[in-house]
């Protein structure tokens, strides 16, 4: 008997299959690209695949993301923020604080040692903060995102930017590269703009870290440099597990695992 | 906008009259929808006012009285907002002001607002709300009466206030030659309180567990309501709520949409354009808003003789006005009263009252164990409206409540 979850995000579509001991048995990451269904398709094939499974095998799916409600076949349709909390801490354990950034959406969430959900914060509608703010940035430095993540080695982190708003940020670096900025620099204060806007997310709902080991999901924690900045801005360690993009299908999958077993009940009502 | 009241009465009126169509929100609508043709048809000597205005008070000096916000709410209801808001931005307004006055100023730069008899601002609840009377009383060459609502509820203050309230009944007067008739106040008053004793039992009535009251039935019922107060509609109408709900309860219980799993505490006012996601928490969610927070009865019932000193404590004791402490623990009473699971604050785009304090009022509510949810909607400029991001926010929300125990277990 296998679980699977799939988290559909605006940049990739994420699934993890687990089996009934929650061990990870497949995951795959695919583009979302224009059309979100066939992302779904091809993570789920891909991922099936891979475990060497067919639909038969799977006894409950639960989808998360912010195309969750445009997953065939599934049992529920779970938030991306109760599901990035129950896969950080199967992966992680202590952790208590998970800062995701996604493509869209960046998030601070506070849970309990059994991934209760206790608070979050989200950004608004504004892409500062999240990964389709670095890949623009990165469209405009004319280097890939991959390689965005290492330019800021060596820089003196002297440079600012002092636009928030993604279009103008874009024109910001723009002028900088054409004043002969150092392109390592322009690199390092886009981190710190980032990681600016994410730690007034997290500090809004977490004031003292002290007691709250902090991990990090979502593709940007593949991006050293910003996670250096959050660190320094935060001043605490941040850690990273090993596949921090697929996260919240993993947590997903632990739901639909929960359910599947008849665990994890909700409240009652209050009637 | 008479055109439109006309419509929506004639709709309303057939609907109600249609088996099972008699429902207490419809009845609702077409009371408002009736007051606002008496506002624009021309035939109803008109006052413009702030949110706290003394209308019983108006409606005994024979006029028919209303905050402008109404004006900025019903055309966000019926989908035309965006032309208004356009020309007060045109007009020089920047759009990260309160979209309830954008559109109010935009409505009466195109002509959409008629020139009142008289203008009666108030300090109390926001500063936007004055200057944007000033506006109209500068737009429509009117003089502009002013309120200044004291913030605490002292006897100087109340005495502060009624002194004003009686050197406005005299400028009225000489603006208007209308006179303030003793008697026929103290019948109004009588009627008003005999109103807020209805509304009161619909109060107690929505705080039963689980609510007869669904999330959109008495969505801005307790700030409208007083527009209608010292009119007989407004006990009729509150008394439709009262036999509605008691009936329900009686029946059984809920609210006939959902079974209630969750109830929440709306902070402030609503989102007026159409938009799915309260019916999304009600019907997919099982999260139900069971109260606003104005739908509180702040004072106490106003001597018919005396009413001036009673109507200067109801203006005083609104819970948008004094120290936030103040609306804190008004908040922390609804809650406990209601027995609430979790609070939602849309944060109203360009609201100070809205956004400025609403760490303190999360801060507040967390202390007896009531989690806040802060969003930021325009509730009125339905173009920023992230539908998306929003409902992930609320589902999330909704998760969280029902993995906790509740507070009042």
């Amino acid at each position: 008997m296998y679980f699977l979850g799939i988290d559909i995000g605006s940049l990739s579509c994420d699934t993890v299959i687990i089996d009934q001991t929650s061990g990870i048995v497949a995951s795959a990451v695919v583009p979302t690209g224009a059309r979100n269904v066939k992302a779904i398709e091809r993570s789920k094939a891909d991922a099936m695949s891979l475990a060497g499974l067919i639909d038969e095998d799977i006894a409950a799916l639960v989808s998360t993301g912010y195309g969750r409600r445009r997953v065939a076949g599934r049992s529920a349709a779970v938030t991306e923020i109760s599901c990035h909390a129950r896969g950080i801490l199967h992966l992680l354990p202590e952790t208590r604080l998970l800062i995701d950034i996604g493509g869209q959406d960046s998030k601070a969430i506070v849970f309990d040692g059994e991934g209760n959900v206790a608070n979050f914060s989200m950004n608004d509608k504004c892409a500062a903060g999240t990964g389709r703010f670095l890949e623009a940035m990165a469209r405009a430095l004319e280097v890939d995102i991959i390689e965005l993540a290492q330019l800021d080695r060596g820089a003196r982190g002297e440079l600012t930017l002092s636009s928030m708003c993604t279009v103008f940020a874009e024109s910001e670096v723009v002028s900088l590269i054409a004043d002969g900025a150092e392109v390592k620099e322009i690199v390092a204060g886009l981190n710190r703009s980032v990681a600016n806007r994410v730690q007034s997310m997290v500090k809004r709902i977490a004031p003292d870290l002290s007691c709250l080991p902090v991990a990090m999901s979502g593709g940007v924690a593949y991006n050293e440099g910003v996670v250096r900045s959050l660190q320094t801005q935060l001043d605490v360690e941040i850690a990273i597990p090993e596949k921090p993009d697929i996260v919240g299908a993993l947590g997903a999958a632990l739901v639909a695992r929960e359910r599947a077993l008849g665990q994890g009940e909700k409240r009652r009502p209050t009637e | 906008m008479l055109q439109q009241f006309e419509r929506t009465i004639d709709a309303l009126e057939a609907k109600l009259a249609a088996p099972q169509g008699n429902t207490p929100r419809r009845r609702y609508a077409l009371e408002f929808a009736r007051l606002g043709k008496r506002l624009y048809d021309g035939r109803h000597p008109v006052a413009w006012c702030g949110v706290v205005a003394p209308f019983d008070l108006l409606n005994a000096m024979g006029f028919t009285s209303c905050f402008v916000e109404f004006v900025g709410a019903s055309l966000a209801s019926s989908g035309v907002v965006d032309t208004f808001l356009d020309r007060a931005e045109q007009d020089g307004l920047v759009p990260d002001m309160c979209a309830y006055h954008r559109a109010v100023a935009g409505a009466a730069a195109l002509g959409m607002m008629p020139v009142p008899q008289v203008l009666v601002a108030t300090s109390c609840p926001c500063f936007a709300g004055q200057a944007t009377m000033e506006n109209l009383a500068r737009l429509m060459e009117r003089e502009l009466i002013f309120l200044h609502v004291p913030l605490e509820q002292t006897p100087e203050a109340v005495r502060y206030l009624v002194d004003q309230l009686e050197s406005m009944i005299t400028q009225i007067t000489a603006l208007t030659g209308r006179r303030l008739d003793p008697d026929k106040l103290a019948r109004t008053i009588e009627r008003s309180n005999r109103a807020v004793a209805v509304i009161e039992e619909v109060f107690e009535l929505a705080a039963h567990i689980p609510s007869p009251s669904a999330s959109r039935e008495l969505k801005d019922f307790g700030i409208a309501m007083p527009l209608l107060f010292g009119r007989p509609e407004a006990i009729e109408l509150a008394q439709v709520f009262r036999d509605a709900f008691a009936g329900r309860i009686r029946s059984g219980g809920g609210n006939g949409v959902t079974k209630e799993r969750v109830r929440l505490l709306w902070i402030q006012n609503r989102i007026q354009f159409r938009e799915p996601l309260v019916k999304m928490l009600e019907q997919e969610l099982g999260a139900v808003v069971v109260v606003d927070e104005l739908n509180h009865v702040t004072w106490d019932p106003i001597d018919p003789q005396n009413p001036l000193e009673g109507i200067a404590r109801r203006m005083i004791s609104n819970p948008f006005n004094g120290p936030i402490e103040s609306r804190i623990s008004k908040l922390q009473a609804l809650a406990r009263r209601y027995r609430v699971d979790g609070a939602i604050n849309p944060c109203n785009w360009g609201c100070r009252q809205g956004a400025g304090a609403r760490g303190l009022m999360q801060t507040g509510l967390a202390e007896i164990g009531v989690p806040v949810l802060n969003l930021e909607v325009d509730c009125v400029d339905p173009r920023s409206f992230a539908e998306g991001q929003l409902r992930t926010r609320l589902e999330a929300f909704v998760e969280m409540l029902e993995a906790k125990s509740s507070p009042w277990s």
